[in-house]
């Protein structure tokens, strides 16, 4: 990336002064705590940002950012009152992993997350369940509404995503399951948000519509 | 399956447009939880994948008009699905503060006057990533930006139909694109009154002779010349003559800039006014960046521009801004477009050096060595900066 002298000179003098002020604050050992809990917390967030953020936007648009905590925390305050879905714990997730690793002294290419660790962990508890389980249509509907709706409409009529009443996949809870797990063309997975029990539920009620 | 899923999406997309490739890449890239991948060599380096956005890389400043498939996308939510703006489909509507609301087809406008304008179209975050400290946003760097000609309909003529009714002070815009979650605020615009009566202000349906692309607007995108592009709504569907400007996140929150310093890294505490007329600005756009040059005679060239001046001057350093000689003024020379210039260098010493440049417009404004900061990284004009190593 393009480099400008002036500014740079700007920032080496501010970044003395606050290098200074800063080695009190922000110790190199600090530093190093950050991308640990970068790395520590990136199988829940990363899964998070797929199945929250990118909803509405790529996840592009956050890796390019450099912003300190409470910048992160603003902007994530916004998008729930936007309409993510992000429950309280999700959001602090989210601003402890995004401060961590995209914070103003990242480097502008930052190394990728070690991809052992970048499997997306299943956030529910139940998800150990592999064998069949019997979904609950009412319970179908509220998952819906809070993780599908966006992209397949109001009572699953379709959207950006394609029409899921009466879709011929309802027949195939496998294939169903399958593609909500580990996603589908445009369609990101949602393995690290939707237990067998949620997507079993989510089927349910599709079936109803 | 014997193939994996790269090698058969590669199958799939061969045959199809570069630019759909190098997204579709991108995409890939994606999935694959890698970086966001930056295409340097293809028609736009893409900032965003979904809603796209995407700039044009500087080098391809060199002809007068920018083309539009080399054209920077900006939008918030992506373009409406074509079919909410077939021409069977889409109509315009013209309503709030008037004495005739209207509703017109695209073969309607197409039958009043018709106008051509070249204009600089310019994202207001243009520059956004080089202010200190970071601001949040798309992190465009130098092509957000260009200039095209631009044919449609002068909107006070629209207007005019319609019958402004006194009390209106505010030209409000509506486009067709919506966000994926309704719950998100839609991307509402207005304009004062006196720029929507500009005889200049008008409502395209072509650009660069060729009707507007889908990215860029089809079927029809408002253009204010020598304003930002946030005036300028693309996908057009509805106008509304008010006597406020509008309410809503773009134009209240986003879109400003404080009209009395912020400390760097501070937020928007007093007053503050929307992003209107560019700044005087200038690019290089040869050499390149990083680009080796032989010893010898070699042609600086570049664009300036300004906003509701015209450009009378540039200047290129090779001294970090001590001296400046002035560049030649070259090429078409009109109101809202950007002008050509060219500097002869007589590159002698062997090594690493730094080219810049600075414009000046008839006002007397000069292109700053950087913006002053502001909260939403808006309205950057700093010198431009091009660093080349000369061989012997």
């Amino acid at each position: 990336m393009r480099r400008r002298n002036t500014i740079h000179a700007q920032a080496v003098g501010l970044s003395l002064i606050l290098g200074f002020i800063g080695l009190a604050v922000v110790t190199a050992a600090q530093e190093e705590d950050m991308a640990t809990v970068s790395v520590a917390l990136a199988p829940r967030a990363e899964g998070l940002i797929i199945a929250r953020c990118s909803v509405c936007h790529s996840p592009d648009l956050i890796a390019q950012q450099r912003l300190p905590r409470e910048r992160w925390e603003a902007t994530v305050e916004k998008m729930k009152h936007w309409g993510a879905e992000i429950s309280h714990d999700e959001a602090d997730l989210l601003v402890r992993f995004l401060s961590a690793r995209y914070h103003p002294g990242a480097p502008d290419h930052l190394p990728p997350l070690d991809s052992e660790l970048r499997k997306a962990e299943p956030f529910t508890q139940d998800s150990a369940a592999e064998g069949p389980v019997t979904g609950v249509a009412t319970r179908g509907a509220g998952i819906f509404e809070h993780n599908c709706q966006a992209c397949h409409g109001t009572g699953a009529t379709g959207g950006m995503g394609p029409k899921l009443a009466k879709n011929p996949i309802l027949k195939h809870e496998d294939l169903f399951r399958e593609t909500v797990l580990h996603g589908r063309g445009p369609m990101p997975a949602w393995g690290s948000v939707l237990s067998h029990q949620d997507i079993a539920d989510i089927h349910a009620w599709l079936v109803t519509r | 399956m014997t193939l994996s899923r790269r090698s058969l999406l590669g199958r799939l997309l061969q045959g199809l447009g570069a630019a759909v490739i190098v997204n579709q890449h991108v995409l890939v890239a994606q999935a694959a939880g890698e970086e966001p991948a930056r295409s340097e060599s293809g028609p736009l380096t893409v900032r965003v994948t979904r809603p796209f956005d995407a700039e044009t890389p500087v080098r391809e400043f060199l002809p007068f008009l920018t083309p539009n498939h080399r054209f920077f996308v900006r939008s918030h939510f992506g373009p409406p699905p074509p079919e909410a703006v077939s021409e069977a489909n889409w109509r315009l509507r013209v309503g709030g503060l008037v004495e005739r609301s209207q509703e017109c087809t695209l073969k309607d406008l197409r039958q009043m006057d018709a106008v051509t304008i070249t204009a600089v179209v310019q994202c207001s975050g243009n520059g956004r990533a080089f202010h200190r400290p970071k601001v949040p946003g798309v992190q465009w760097e130098r092509g957000a930006v260009g200039n095209a000609e631009w044919t449609g309909v002068r909107l006070r003529d629209l207007l005019a139909k319609a019958g402004v009714q006194a009390g209106a002070r505010h030209v409000q815009f509506q486009g067709a694109d919506r966000p994926v979650v309704a719950s998100v605020p839609l991307f509402t615009r207005s304009i004062p009154l006196e720029k929507a009566l500009h005889p200049d202000t008008i409502l395209a349906y072509e650009m660069n002779g060729r009707p507007l692309p889908l990215l860029h607007g089809a079927p029809l995108r408002v253009i204010t010349p020598g304003w930002m592009a946030d005036s300028c709504t693309k996908w057009l569907m509805e106008i509304t003559v008010q006597a406020e400007e509008s309410k809503g996140y773009y134009m209240e929150t986003a879109y400003r800039v404080p009209t009395t310093p912020v400390e760097p890294g501070g937020s928007m505490s007093g007053p503050s006014t929307p992003t209107e007329a560019m700044a005087v600005k200038s690019l290089i756009a040869a050499p390149q960046e990083g680009e080796t040059v032989k010893s010898g005679p070699v042609t600086i060239q570049g664009m300036a521009w300004s906003g509701e001046a015209k450009v009378v001057k540039v200047d290129v350093s090779f001294d970090e801004g001590k001296t400046w000689e002035p560049a030649r003024l070259v090429g078409d020379d009109r109101p809202y477009a950007w002008r050509q210039w060219q500097l002869v260098w007589k590159a002698k010493t062997a090594g690493t050096l730094t080219i810049l440049c600075r414009a000046t417009d008839a006002r007397g404004e000069q292109q700053p060595a950087t913006t002053p900061w502001n909260p939403g990284g808006f309205l950057w004009n700093g010198w431009d900066r091009v660093t080349v190593t000369v061989s012997a």
